[in-house]
């Protein structure tokens, strides 16, 4: 299941970026969310509250600063997808 | 005007009176009465002195977590050292870079210890290299002795605090403030003149702890008002702005301070299905500081709001800075903020036209509408004087100067900084404004600040941490920041390139330092020819002039990234 649910993990993913930046932006996989996409810190949060919307998922905000990639996204994204919907606690 | 009391006095009364701190954090919260602060921060202060520390040592707390932060700095008082609050590092962040910051502010207050977090610790064996003074780097989890009275009694002329707001690494900038400052401006604020705190008083927060406004104002200001606390991450109040209103509803709060940007995001980024649920009808003073005000921004807030039960009476818009604890000047409650939008005057029989202040503040006066933050504290003066100092009769803009019991000990170890700032006892704020009718008008701000999202950011930081960056000429960068009513400043990066570094990948690795370091987006890099970027014969960059032309469009927009 895991292999088919990525890309639309990753066209979800670059559509919350796309919602998030103040400015028009075309994300890469390999493109880092402050030094190429030109979000502030306010807004990496931003975008990890709408992730958590989205995917229906929890994101620890320790995970945050390890997180800086378009790619490294999906792939947290992902994981936490196919944990948190098997976890009891999530619906 | 009440007795004045130590930080660990007023602890230990409010311990006996009963109402303690609520910490929340990401699905639970924890409740710590006053009398468990003060016994975490009395066994704090005993390990503190059974690991060496000796009266006055400087000690650096780099701690994340509110409750381990503010027992502490409570402890500390108690042990008879001095605690420097510090930044933890950002939330998204280059630890390696941190540390480097984190290192010149220690170096250069030549800090006997530091206490951080057991999971930052090895990022501090570089520092003690860096900071032969540094005898110990602790780890708060380890530092609690077994249950203690305070190992010693501070007086009011003893220092309670250092606050850092400057990690510039040659020459940081550390707020002394005493017990009597604490308790001088606490007192004021808490008092009948100011929030006028009664039983059933309530303050949430989620500012961050090493900001006047946050430490001073909304974690401190309950325990000398023996009143309950609400203290939350500030990320959690970022990530979702509506955590910051559900908060105030759940513990039906009544004080709740941030700078503007927080009632900016919360109309931009609390849906209307969130509506559901919230109640701020008991929020009586919604403060505002700390950045500059914009009238707009409050109408909205109110009219978005009102369905909740916010009434735009409770807009509490104040001034203050750090060096002269919080606040300086307090408006009159439950009234509808003044807005005045009427023109400055020069002062009367003025013929220099080149009077420092004047030109530029009325610039920026003009057509833009300024708050009212309120009248001086009981007890304290404002006043606004020329560049020679002298004062300045009503709606005349001019520097303001602040004078009082609030007035900061000096900055640390920093004599000749302290004697150009206070000056016969007159704390130079550097921001400029008017008063009318004895109400305090800022029409702008601090010269070379950076203010961004209630942040304020020191352009030499920025220089500094971009200015060992391959492809940079070295000394040869200018930061500044394009302020823009009601929004965050546009930050600008000016360089003149070095090496065969190109150009998008100089731009890229200035955006990436910066990011990393501040969570700060640089607008826009101006790559420059050589010479551009001038420096003074002390060998200070000429940030001003260089500001300036950038504003005249000197930099041709080839070389403008943006």
């Amino acid at each position: 299941m895991s292999q088919p649910a990525a890309v639309p993990i990753e066209a979800g993913v670059v559509d919350v970026l796309r919602n998030v930046s103040r400015r028009p932006i075309d994300p890469a996989p390999e493109h880092d969310l402050v030094a190429d996409l030109g979000f502030d810190s306010l807004q990496v949060l931003e975008v990890i509250a709408e992730l958590e919307d989205r995917f229906d998922i929890s994101i620890p905000l320790n995970d945050v600063p390890s997180t800086r990639t378009v790619a490294q996204i999906v792939a947290q994204v992902t994981r936490l997808a196919a944990e948190q919907s098997t976890s009891p606690s999530k619906s | 005007m009440p007795t004045l009391r130590t930080l660990p006095e007023a602890l230990a009364e409010a311990a006996r009176a009963g109402d303690g701190y609520y910490f929340l954090a990401d699905g639970h919260e924890t409740f710590r009465s006053y009398a468990d602060v003060r016994g975490a921060a009395c066994r704090f202060a005993r390990a503190l002195v059974e690991s060496g520390l000796r009266r006055g040592d400087l000690v650096g707390l780099v701690l994340n977590d509110a409750e381990a932060f503010l027992t502490a700095l409570m402890g500390a008082s108690m042990a008879g050292v001095v605690p420097a609050s510090m930044h933890p590092p950002a939330a998204v962040g280059d630890l390696t870079r941190f540390v480097d910051l984190t290192a010149g502010i220690l170096r250069s207050s030549a800090a006997r210890a530091v206490v951080t977090e057991r999971a930052l610790l090895p990022h501090f064996d570089a520092v003690r290299a860096a900071c032969p003074a540094l005898s110990l780097v602790l780890a708060r989890e380890d530092l609690d002795a077994p249950a203690s009275d305070p190992p010693s009694h501070p007086s009011l002329d003893d220092i309670a605090l250092v606050q850092f707001t400057s990690g510039s690494t040659s020459a940081p900038k550390g707020v002394v403030l005493t017990h009597r400052n604490l308790a001088a401006n606490i007192e004021a604020i808490n008092g009948p003149a100011g929030l006028g705190l009664a039983q059933g008083d309530v303050g949430v927060s989620w500012l961050p702890l090493n900001h006047d406004m946050g430490l001073v104002g909304m974690a401190l200001t309950p325990v000398y008002a023996s009143l309950t606390g609400v203290l939350m991450p500030p990320a959690m109040f970022v990530k979702r702005p509506v955590e910051w209103l559900r908060a105030i509803t759940r513990f039906r709060g009544t004080i709740s301070f941030a700078p503007h940007f927080a009632y900016d995001l919360c109309l931009r980024r609390v849906k209307d299905r969130d509506l559901e649920g919230l109640d701020l009808s008991r929020w009586r003073a919604a403060g505002c500081g700390a950045e500059p005000i914009y009238p707009p921004t409050f109408a909205a807030f109110a009219a978005r709001f009102a369905a909740v039960g916010f009434r735009d009476t409770s807009f509490f818009p104040c001034y203050g800075l750090a060096e002269h604890v919080l606040a300086a000047t307090l408006p009159v409650r439950d009234r509808l903020p003044r807005i005045d939008t009427a023109a400055v005057l020069a002062p009367s029989g003025s013929s220099t036209e080149d009077r420092a202040p004047l030109p530029r503040a009325a610039r920026e006066v003009a057509g833009i509408p300024l708050v009212g933050c309120g009248r001086a504290l009981p007890g304290h003066e404002v006043r606004i004087v020329d560049e020679a100092d002298r004062p300045l009769p009503d709606r005349c803009v001019g520097e303001i100067a602040l004078k009082g019991p609030s007035v900061m000990m000096g900055y640390y170890n920093r004599d000749t900084l302290t004697a150009e700032t206070i000056r016969d006892g007159w704390l130079h704020t550097g921001d400029l404004g008017y008063l009318s009718d004895g109400e305090l008008f800022v029409s702008g701000r601090a010269k070379d600040v950076i203010i961004v999202n209630g942040r304020k950011h020191h352009p030499q930081d920025l220089e500094w941490a971009v200015g060992d960056l391959a492809g940079v000429r070295r000394g040869r960068v200018a930061a500044f920041g394009i302020d823009e009513p009601g929004r965050p400043d546009r930050v600008v990066v000016v360089v003149e390139p070095s090496g065969t570094v190109r150009a998008d990948d100089l731009v890229a690795g200035i955006r990436r330092r910066v990011g990393d370091v501040f969570g700060l987006y640089v607008d826009e890099v101006a790559i420059v020819p050589s010479g551009t970027v001038g420096r003074t014969t002390s060998g200070k960059v000429q940030r001003s002039a260089t500001k300036a032309r950038y504003v005249q469009g000197d930099f041709s927009a080839a070389t403008v990234e943006g």
